[in-house]
């Protein structure tokens, strides 16, 4: 069974053909290409991907992750985003591309319900309940990164669509107002609170079987480097409450090509959860993700 | 239920066995009506605090503790050493118990519970006891406290994790009036039920601890500044002052 690595970005230089939005660790003439990622997988036996769309959310600038699930069919699979501008009306997007392309769901970056957790909730006002609505609708799967904010309020929406497969991004961490800024590498670094709020929310949602979670992102929240062994209660926790079955191993490329290097990444879950059982490990390495995802059969 | 003169053989028993025991009306009368009024009015005062406190990924949204308690109403003091159950700490902790604080905890309604099962330190820690005290009625499937019999003991389990809360065999839920205590060794297994009300369950769980001379050190700093209540030799030793 290949190893599936759950969760990592490509992108073109920009374009006409692959118009993308820059920033400050992608600028314009900057390639993260399908096929230098291919390499780093071949070299650490890492069969398939999930592409998750970054530089904008329109459908031309998915024109890139279109290329690659076009290109390399039963290699990878691809997670869209949705412009905020249609998040009230986003059915036409969301069917755009995921219709054949490759694209299984979409990634969000909040929820958008009451803020004060005591408010009475009607998940009908939320921000994204068309969204939810429609991926229930269209067997769509949800990419969770949301503000710390509307942590809480994920579980009204996995709640009211128990049909929607929902992946918590980054070891369930949704990051906080004013807690991000960049390494040297220009990669995210999210400041965590030494007691991880995120036990008491998303980690909460492992009661619920529709969702799972990525081991993945560990740079960005870690105080220490490779292996960021700070980070092995977290993995501990996760196997313990989701179990194997619903967490997925990722690596974020292509933030890790240089520090700590792609097939470090790939040592990772071992060194962290070194009494992890085989069967365990090989469902975090890509039996969850085949699974709950979808992959494909490789040729 | 438990009486007023301490632990009875039988009470004993059931502590060492099961490791809980209940306290109906722990709080009563004007010292719980005292504690209601402060419970609520900090709870709004620290509020907008607490939302910022969400929003920058600080404090999680499904509980709400209260910051500071001790220093901000007495009653929230006088409540570590009411004689129905501190009595009882005193004998269990063999003399020698030393409070290492207090949560004065609201918990939201939410579609789960803000935790899963588990123990809070294992058996090689110092004996380490809590009273969970209920400010308002919590009624069976209101977030109730629930514990499993016997766990804290050395040897139990193993204890599955299970998802649904409601699964873990063996486990006793606590329903109970405000001013209800439930004390629970905290190596056993325990866990807030899932609340199908709603009313949000208001409480406050006090914590208590064998004497250390880690804890007192920690103690020493911890509790300066309500030294003006902490005004008899008894208080000195429980808050492990100098």
């Amino acid at each position: 069974m290949p190893r599936i690595d759950a969760h990592g970005h490509v992108f073109a230089k920009v374009s006409r053909e692959f118009p993308r939005e820059t920033g400050g660790n992608t600028p314009a003439d900057r390639e993260e290409s399908v096929e230098k990622l291919m390499t780093y997988m071949a070299a650490s036996d890492i069969g398939q991907a999930m592409l998750v769309q970054m530089g904008g959310a329109t459908a031309a600038h998915h024109a890139y992750v279109l290329h690659c699930l076009r290109t390399y069919p039963d290699r990878f699979l691809g997670i869209g985003l949705i412009p905020e501008d249609l998040v009230a009306s986003p059915e036409e997007h969301m069917d755009r591309l995921t219709d054949g392309t490759g694209i299984v769901g979409f990634r969000l970056g909040l929820v958008g319900g009451p803020r004060d957790p005591f408010d009475d909730v009607d998940v009908r006002t939320f921000l994204t309940y068309r969204i939810w609505k429609h991926a229930a609708e269209k067997d769509l799967v949800l990419w969770l990164y949301v503000r710390a904010a509307d942590a809480h309020l994920i579980a009204y929406l996995v709640d009211a669509f128990p049909q929607v497969r929902v992946v918590l991004n980054h070891l369930g961490i949704c990051p906080g107002e004013g807690k991000g800024r960049h390494d040297q590498w220009g990669r995210p670094q999210i400041d965590i609170a030494s007691y991880n709020p995120a036990f008491h929310t998303t980690h909460r949602l492992s009661t619920y079987e529709n969702v799972t979670m990525k081991l993945s992102g560990h740079y960005a929240f870690s105080k220490k480097p490779y292996p960021y062994e700070d980070l092995a209660g977290w993995h501990r926790a996760a196997l313990n409450s989701f179990g194997a079955d619903r967490l997925m191993w990722a690596t974020d490329f292509p933030w890790i090509y240089e520090e700590p290097g792609y097939d470090k990444l790939v040592d990772l879950v071992e060194k962290l959860t070194p009494d992890i059982m085989p069967h365990e490990y090989e469902a975090v390495m890509g039996g969850t993700a085949r699974r709950f995802l979808r992959f494909p059969d490789l040729k | 239920m438990t009486g007023d003169s301490g632990p009875t053989p039988a009470e004993r028993k059931q502590w060492e066995d099961l490791g809980y025991l209940v306290f109906e009306e722990a709080i009563s009368g004007d010292v719980l009506a005292r504690l209601q009024h402060a419970f609520d009015y900090w709870a709004e005062a620290c509020k907008e605090e607490w939302l910022g406190r969400i929003a920058k990924g600080e404090a999680a949204a499904t509980y709400y503790d209260i910051p500071n308690t001790l220093e901000k109403d007495d009653v929230f003091i006088d409540i570590l050493d009411r004689p129905k159950y501190y009595r009882y700490i005193k004998a269990f902790a063999g003399d020698d118990a030393i409070v290492i604080g207090e949560q004065v905890r609201t918990a939201p309604v939410w579609t789960t519970s803000y935790t899963g099962w588990h123990p809070d330190v294992p058996p090689s820690h110092p004996l380490h006891i809590k009273v969970q005290v209920y400010v308002n009625d919590v009624e069976p499937g209101g977030g109730e406290f629930a514990f499993v019999p016997g766990s804290h003991r050395p040897g139990a389990g193993p204890y599955p994790r299970v998802k649904n809360l409601a699964a873990m065999p063996g486990h006793k839920r606590f329903a109970g009036k405000a001013g209800t205590a439930i004390m629970f060794n905290s190596y056993g297994w325990h866990v807030a039920m899932e609340n199908h009300t709603e009313t949000p369950r208001k409480s406050i769980i006090l914590i208590y601890e064998k004497r250390t001379p880690d804890r007192v050190a920690e103690n020493e700093n911890r509790f300066a500044s309500i030294s003006h209540a902490l005004n008899t030799p008894e208080r000195h030793r429980l808050f492990g002052i100098s």
